[in-house]
């Protein structure tokens, strides 16, 4: 279950603040924070206020009439699930809930039961194998390569050519430069109690718009020669600084399917996995019986996927890794929504089938069983 | 009332009845839409318990207020799978096994229950760690074996009638490694075996091939066999009471169907127009002139007897014409077979006795057959003095249509294919071979040694040198680009003549 960003104001009682547009506002002593770490719920209480938001802005209706579907990585701790059911049972009193791991209702969304589901997050990508509509837990691979890496290389790519990145926020005025030329503004005075997470946050989300709108993915290797031929794209920072981006479009995001080239600090190039990598090793760790069948629905999916040339660059890596012999299709939704949102997608085509209304785990089975019957009804 | 009437006064519509006929009933001028006739189904927010669910647990939904009460329409999709279930008993008396714990046992069944035996999914979620490592294979080994000892051992009828469930785990486990094998091939290893596979396909193909031509021969060489015994029985039969088998053998059509279709070659009679092939013409010609050379005319007295020994006798003509060319054409084939043995191993040749197929020395045999019988089938009627016939061997030639006169006597330079049997060495120091290869295709292989081409010089060629030609003209320009022929550019007619001339200016 993933949420945007919620902000909590640090005083004698926490105070959060929730939704993408309301953090965006310089509060004091307001720092950034997420209820997830690795996909899995960590912060209790930030995810408690979360749900009451929800319920209280977006669902607008008592959370005893509504079953819940919710969805989970698929390397979830018991723990962790049972926890959220005794929550979402005791305190919401939900009639029925049901927990799916993500990568299987992507399947879902993509109208299939098995397949590979590779699923380039911002913390990380993930090559989850579905057969017939269950995970594969033990040929999970999982690589820290994703959004937030690449984040980082293009941050330090600026950094390195000296360019300031600051939110249109920071900015008081500016004045238009020709191209390549320094920029003319004003710093915005901004309030004294900002956190410094904040700022970060604020200047992550103008580097992730660069990263967007100018980064790509080429379809063969990095090499000097092709990458001379390909279109440069220009970009113009809120600081009024813009630039044509021609090699160095190509060169930020080429560490996710050629580890070797990563030269940031922390990040050990050669224990990495490339993108192709994470999912030939998946499937290899797989039976021999269902590799075909993986093989022949590999599902893409992820904010981070979104980078343009990403599945081009994928399917041409993997049809080099795959034998001969062996049909590859890449599936990857064209729409923005369907790639970030497709286990919502998924999740919604579960809950309105027929037959899944027999799946739910009620209110009735949790009093009898306990908060163990979590483990047992949704694997 | 007729209906037209009964539509005039009642009708739905209040417009006039129309002045002039028409095809279409409404046209545009309906001016209210009808819709269904049913008035509106309201839709209820209902609550509804779904009766595939043990708990009766009560959710809520729209739906049609009709359908109030009614079941909910999906639990008929509840379809569970059974899984057998074992008593204490069962499992202490019969179940046991020294591989699996009775927990990890109860496991592996609870797992199959909740994942309708995907083994693929029990073996993921297998508790590895507290029962030990297990492969898809060993679970389903062990659940089929659980399965199988259950429905023999209860008289259960739901259990028993169910057939065997064969799992041969080690064949599973033998086909797993092999497309194990398979998928982690490289690339290099695919093409070496695409590579390989086409050699094999080339091989097979080259042997097939080897094969048809064998079978060919045979064919020849029994066709040769039959018609020659088949012929002196008959013989006999005619010598003794002639009148009498020729009405007989009117009578008689098998015996007549039992001669040897050879050749399908189509004599000429009457010229006509139409499809042939040139080796046919080829081959007529020679029977021609083999008959010309025997003094036989092309178009005898039709008499009954006289047309139909005279047909056989053109069989055994071409018979024998098909037989020389099938030696001549394994006399080359060894030929040249020899000279690439001698390229690849020089001196190391075996004794030509072990050279020479087998076949080859049936086709002789078969051919001397052949000749003996087609002499001795002659038409005693016709006027032939014996001292004119020649042996019918040297009037067939297979080199050229011209016949090669016994007389000619050929240097030691060259041989020819035919002449070589002659008191020749048989590897002179220059050796051309020319031999129709097939029936239907005129094709001439010439084989040259060094000797022949001096001029020529070393490097140019491989010796020996192998051409093949279409036709005997092609072969002439070839000699002549060899500098070898300066004669005329005829026909196939004086070939022979002008090569010898060339070769030999003396003769």
């Amino acid at each position: 279950m993933e949420r945007p960003p919620s902000s909590i104001k640090d005083s004698s009682e926490k105070k959060y603040i929730h939704d993408t547009s309301s953090i965006l506002y310089p509060r004091e002593h307001m720092e950034i924070g997420h209820p997830l770490k690795d996909g899995m719920i960590e912060d209790w209480d930030m995810f408690e206020s979360t749900l009451n938001h929800i319920y209280k802005r977006h669902v607008q209706s008592d959370s005893s009439l509504h079953p819940v579907l919710m969805s989970e990585p698929p390397w979830n701790v018991r723990i962790k699930r049972e926890k959220l059911t005794e929550l979402l049972f005791e305190k919401y009193n939900i009639p029925a809930f049901f927990l799916s791991k993500n990568a299987v209702l992507t399947a879902f969304a993509n109208s299939r039961a098995s397949g590979l589901v590779m699923d380039s997050g911002a913390t990380h990508t993930t090559a989850v194998p579905i057969h017939e509509g269950y995970c594969l837990q033990h040929a999970i691979i999982k690589s820290p390569l994703g959004g937030d890496f690449i984040t980082k290389q293009a941050k330090n790519f600026l950094t390195n050519q000296k360019i300031e990145v600051l939110p249109p926020t920071f900015i008081a005025s500016r004045e238009t430069v020709k191209e390549g030329q320094l920029p003319i503004f004003k710093r915005k005075e901004l309030l004294k109690g900002v956190t410094q997470s904040w700022q970060d946050y604020m200047i992550n989300t103008q580097i992730q718009d660069f990263q967007s709108s100018v980064l790509q993915v080429s379809d063969v290797p990095y090499d000097e020669d092709t990458v001379e031929q390909m279109p440069s794209a220009p970009y113009e920072f809120p600081t009024g600084f813009n630039m044509e981006f021609s090699s160095e479009r190509i060169q930020v995001a080429e560490g996710l399917f050629d580890p070797t080239v990563i030269k940031a600090p922390g990040l050990e190039p050669s224990t990495m996995l490339s993108m192709a990598h994470i999912a030939t090793s998946s499937v290899h760790m797989c039976d021999v019986d269902i590799r075909s069948a993986l093989l022949s629905n590999v599902i893409v999916t992820g904010g981070n996927s979104l980078l343009l040339g990403f599945t081009d660059r994928l399917q041409r890596d993997l049809s080099l890794k795959t034998p001969q012999n062996t049909k590859l299709k890449v599936i990857a939704p064209s729409g923005t929504a369907e790639r970030r949102f497709s286990s919502w997608i998924g999740g919604s085509i579960l809950a309105s089938l027929g037959t899944f209304q027999q799946m739910w785990l009620s209110k009735q089975e949790y009093e009898e069983m306990g908060r163990g019957c979590v483990e047992k009804k949704c694997p | 009332m007729h209906r037209e009437v009964y539509a005039l006064l009642y009708s739905d519509k209040k417009d006039p009845p129309p002045l002039i006929p028409t095809d279409t009933q409404q046209g545009y001028k309906q001016m209210k839409a009808k819709l269904g006739r049913c008035c509106v189904r309201p839709w209820k927010w209902m609550p509804f318990t779904n009766p595939a669910r043990k708990d009766g647990a009560i959710f809520y939904h729209w739906r049609r207020a009709a359908e109030e009460g009614k079941d909910y329409p999906f639990a008929k999709f509840n379809k569970a799978f059974q899984i057998p279930k074992y008593t204490d008993q069962e499992y202490q008396s019969h179940l046991h096994d020294d591989k699996w714990t009775r927990p990890a046992t109860d496991h592996l069944f609870e797992l199959s229950e909740r994942f309708d035996a995907r083994w693929i999914v029990i073996e993921d979620r297998f508790d590895h760690l507290s029962h030990g490592k297990r492969s898809v294979e060993d679970i389903k080994d062990r659940y089929y074996n659980i399965v199988n000892k259950l429905s023999k051992v209860r008289s259960d009828p739901n259990l028993s009638s169910r057939a065997q469930q064969s799992y041969d785990a080690e064949h599973e486990r033998k086909r797993k490694e092999q497309l194990n094998r398979l998928f982690d091939r490289t690339t290099e290893q695919v093409e070496e075996e695409e590579m390989l596979i086409q050699e094999l396909k080339r091989i097979e193909f080259r042997k097939k091939e080897r094969e048809k031509k064998a079978q060919d021969l045979q064919k020849l060489i029994t066709a040769a066999d039959n018609s020659s015994d088949l012929r002196r029985t008959e013989r006999k039969i005619i010598k003794k009471k002639l009148p009498i088998t020729l009405s007989s053998r009117k009578k008689d059509p098998e015996g007549c169907m039992k001669i040897p279709e050879t050749g399908g070659i189509k004599f000429p009679d009457i010229k006509q127009s139409g499809v042939y092939l040139r080796s046919q013409k080829k081959k007529t010609k020679a029977i021609e002139h083999l008959l010309d050379e025997l003094g036989i005319p092309i178009q005898p007295m039709p008499t009954d007897e006289i047309c139909q020994l005279y047909n056989d006798l053109r069989s055994d003509m071409v018979l024998l014409y098909e037989l020389k060319l099938a030696h001549a054409n394994c006399e080359f084939e060894m030929q040249t077979l020899r000279h690439r043995y001698e390229a690849l191993a020089p001196g190391k040749l075996p004794s030509t006795s072990i050279l020479t197929p087998a076949s080859l020395s049936t086709l002789t045999k078969a051919t001397e057959k052949i000749e003996e019988k087609a002499e001795s089938n002659t038409p005693p009627e016709l006027p032939s003095s014996p001292s004119k016939v020649k042996k019918m061997t040297e009037i067939i030639d297979v080199v050229a249509t011209t016949p090669q006169s016994p007389s000619i006597s050929v240097t030691p330079r060259f041989t020819l294919g035919e002449t070589r049997t002659s008191s020749l060495p048989p590897l002179a120091d220059f050796e051309y071979t020319t031999l129709y290869s097939f029936p239907y295709s005129s094709t001439i292989y010439c084989t040259l040694t060094k000797d022949l081409v001096p001029a020529l010089g070393e490097s140019e060629f491989m010796y020996p040198y192998s051409v093949l030609c279409a036709d005997t003209r092609d072969f002439l320009v070839v000699l002549r680009t060899l500098n070898l022929y300066s004669g005329p550019r005829s026909g196939t007619q004086d070939f022979y003549q002008c090569l010898l001339h060339s070769m030999n200016p003396s003769i």
